[in-house]
């Protein structure tokens, strides 16, 4: 290989988010506190270039470069646009939260762009190694995060909590990552998938490197039973954190198990599928039931995530096009709906006080029923209730799984989202007839409200014509699948 | 002869030593740091002996990749405990009382 | 036995016991010290299986640089190590159970005759001329490119963060600025006044009174 031979262009959004991050870093030294605006500023016109090499560098096939070790396809560039809109409007909402919490700093901004460097990787990976380094930096990134506000004892403990479990989970990752290279004797995907296809493979070794490989992904995603860390860290973090963690990761996250199982052990996919069925239906099942009983609203949302990713399981372990394409339309509208939750918490919040019971919402609707309709927007979306988007992703989930004759599996993600809908429901009662307490409503900057007015409306929106988004995820699935099938 | 096998059961060993050790130190997180840097050496065992058996050198690039993350992991994971410590005075996870799972 | 052999199950030993002395160790001086115990016969394995610079980097970048980092820590907090170890009697039977059962299940997983490992028993020899150096050297700044320069970024951000984390500037404290200090001039320090000569006056009796 030599230099000529190296095709940069797809990795060219990459590329320039890198060096865009250094410059910030740099540049942010000579910036006093009072100018951080500046570097807030520049991060977001860093998203947006981003976001115009991506949707100028599309094209409707997969390309490789770096040695097939980096792959550019239309999953992978569905997913960044998600990933810069995901970011973007995290960084909107969590502005005036920052400041008032002493994380507004510049750090707090370089830290976020490694993350979405982070994830960027994890989705464009065509090698096991490339597919853990993009890993470790979205993850090292998020527990620097959430330590960042170092004088708050419950963040510090969430990051140490975090830390040790996640990477426990890349300890697990690695073992089955290696017992898969010794099965195959290859570490690219497309060479372990044609490997394990045409039974070359060590069928034992592939199906013990798959126990771990599944573990660890569990681990990472939160489903149960590797779910503990879940509530603990959403718990601890400073909402602005939270948020952070509990939106852009989780696509990076979809496309990361996508490509291992589904690319790599497509193949194998009896031998995954029983393993994700148990997680499935034990996270839909803790998520919703223990949800219930919480009254602090991020550790409500933490199981309500858990039983999410069960839900996004179901998609997955179909093991089908469909399948996998309704996981992707399930996660894209899965964050933003807890983009629009989260939201109105950091709402909400303001110096010294933050938003985060139950009983904090009381009476939103008289205090405010523009912030309580949106709310009531997130929450009826998160439940399941059509004509909102959360209605469709789940509908697409579990059409999925009934398709492969996993019937029952259907049966028990309806049961338990109808659990589900109890506590979201009781947000929304909370918020519109019960007494309003005397916590003023603080005021907000005009861009996040308008960010989050249009966050919430697009739930609606997509309720209604949910084929705008879902012939996007349909359209590159297939692009991405097709091709690699034939390679 | 030593043989392939030799150094997956070995590694197999290491990490199950190194989940013990995880299992035990829940309060000392030092030592679970430790823990974490032998389930690594585990791992780095069975890469370099499939890389070796296999004559494919990936194997053995994935271990010099696993070793600068563990550095660049503990230097974080260090960096919190640090300021874990300047706020408690301790290392103790279950002294935290603040978060309960 | 061949003298490989010998010399593997002697490495093993030592790997496995300081591994075990690493997790249940009181102090966790002596655990940092056994994992360094543990990282040189590691080595020693790896040179075994000819990975030389593996070998050595293990050597080199973690005993030499992440262990201290270790120990430069646990000796700088002032931690109650007794305090530290209680409840670990408490978790020993589950967790030694847990421990036992995994070892078992792996281990016949490997050894089980469905595991067909036999067909890679030998390491194949090196290419004349070939190094191990030289023939990971080639690949890294090639075909993994990419892993290299993320590897960059990954440290990049690690030193991002370990700062961000741990650096604290304190008001009260006194900094001394060598810039300032080299371009100190004599006119800033020393003044030089013209006054007028006065006349000795009772210079005697002043010395007398002050000594006394």
């Amino acid at each position: 290989m030599s230099w000529a031979d190296l095709n940069l262009m797809p990795a060219l959004p990459e590329i320039f988010l890198l060096t865009a991050l250094s410059v910030i870093l740099v540049l942010d030294l000579f910036l006093s506190d009072a100018k951080r605006g500046i570097t807030y500023g520049l991060t977001l016109l860093t998203l947006l270039g981003c976001a115009v090499l991506t949707l100028t560098t599309w094209v409707p096939y997969p390309e490789t470069t770096f040695s097939g070790m980096f792959v550019d396809d239309p999953v992978s560039d569905l997913a960044k646009i998600g990933l810069y809109i995901a970011v973007a409007v995290t960084l909107v909402y969590t502005r005036q939260y920052a400041d008032n919490h002493g994380i507004f700093k510049g750090e707090y901004y370089t830290l976020t762009l490694f993350s979405l460097l982070g994830m960027m990787v994890m989705v464009s990976s065509s090698h096991f190694l490339t597919l853990y380094i993009g890993l470790e930096l979205l993850s090292l990134a998020l527990y620097a995060l959430i330590a960042l506000k170092r004088d708050s004892t419950p963040a510090l403990e969430a990051a140490m909590k975090y830390f040790v479990l996640g990477a426990l989970a890349s300890g697990m990752l690695l073992y089955g990552m290696s017992m898969l290279y010794g099965a195959t004797g290859s570490l690219f995907l497309v060479e372990v998938a044609n490997d394990i296809a045409s039974g070359q493979a060590n069928s034992m070794l592939v199906v013990f490197g798959i126990v771990f490989v599944v573990a660890g992904l569990a681990f990472k995603l939160g489903a149960v039973p590797f779910h503990m860390w879940v509530p603990d860290v959403y718990h601890g973090s400073p909402t602005a954190i939270t948020l952070m963690i509990g939106a852009a990761p989780k696509i990076a996250a979809m496309v990361f198990v996508w490509r291992i199982l589904a690319q790599g052990l497509g193949a194998a996919v009896a031998d995954w599928q029983m393993m994700l069925v148990v997680l499935a239906v034990l996270s839909m099942a803790l998520g919703n039931i223990t949800a219930i009983a919480q009254t602090n609203l991020k550790r409500m949302f933490a199981y309500s995530t858990v039983s999410h990713m069960g839900f996004l399981l179901v998609g997955i372990l179909a093991g089908t096009e469909a399948g996998y394409t309704a996981a992707l339309f399930y996660i894209l509208v899965y964050v933003l709906m807890s983009l629009a939750g989260f939201g109105i918490l950091l709402l909400l919040s303001r110096a010294g006080f933050d938003c985060e019971t139950l009983d904090d919402l009381k009476g939103l609707n008289q205090k405010n029923s523009w912030y309580a309709l949106l709310m009531l927007f997130a929450m009826f979306s998160m439940a399941g209730i059509p004509p909102l988007a959360g209605f469709y992703a789940k509908f697409a989930v579990l059409k999925a799984a009934v398709d492969v004759g996993l019937v029952w599996l259907a049966v028990v993600g309806v049961v338990f989202s109808l659990v589900g809908a109890f506590y979201y429901l009781r947000v929304v009662k909370c918020m519109y007839f019960d007494e309003p307490n005397d916590e003023p409503v603080p005021a907000a900057r005009p861009d996040m409200k308008l960010v989050l007015s249009l966050n919430a409306v697009a739930l609606l929106v997509l309720g209604v014509v949910p084929d705008s988004l879902l012939t996007l995820c349909v359209d590159a699935m297939k692009q991405s699948l097709s091709v690699v099938a034939g390679a | 002869m030593l043989t392939l096998t030799h150094y997956l059961v070995l590694g197999a060993i290491l990490f199950a030593i190194s989940v013990l050790g995880i299992l035990l130190n829940r309060k000392n997180v030092i030592v679970l740091l430790m823990a974490i840097e032998l389930m690594l050496l585990a791992v780095n065992y069975n890469f370099i002996a499939f890389s070796k058996y296999l004559s494919d050198t990936g194997g053995q690039i994935f271990v010099f990749f696993i070793l600068t993350v563990a550095a660049a992991e503990s230097a974080i994971g260090l960096a919190i405990m640090v300021g874990l410590f300047r706020n408690l005075r301790t290392i103790s996870v279950e002294d935290l009382g603040s978060l309960k799972g | 036995m061949s003298f490989q052999e010998v010399v593997f199950y002697v490495l093993s030993a030592i790997v496995l016991y300081s591994g075990l002395r690493v997790v249940t160790a009181k102090n966790p001086v002596h655990a940092a010290l056994f994992l360094v115990l543990a990282f040189f016969s590691a080595a020693g394995h790896w040179l075994l299986m000819q990975a030389e610079f593996l070998a050595i980097a293990l050597v080199l970048v973690y005993v030499g640089a992440v262990m201290v980092l270790f120990l430069f820590v646990v000796m700088m907090l002032d931690i109650n190590f007794e305090k530290l170890h209680e409840g670990f009697w408490r978790h020993l039977p589950l967790a030694g159970t847990v421990a036992v059962i995994m070892i078992v299940e792996m281990v016949m997983v490997l050894l089980s005759p469905s595991a067909d490992l036999s067909s890679m028993n030998e390491i194949a020899p090196l290419a004349e001329g070939m190094s191990n150096v030289r023939e990971l050297g080639l690949q890294i700044y090639t075909t993994y490119l990419l892993p290299f320069e993320l590897a960059a970024v990954l440290l990049l951000l690690a030193i991002v963060a370990a700062i961000a984390l741990t650096m604290r500037k304190r008001k009260d404290t006194k900094y001394i600025d060598p810039a300032v200090q080299v371009r100190v001039q004599r006119a800033d320090r020393v003044r030089v006044l013209k006054m007028d000569a006065e006349p000795r006056a009772n210079a005697d009796t002043d010395n007398n009174e002050s000594a006394a």
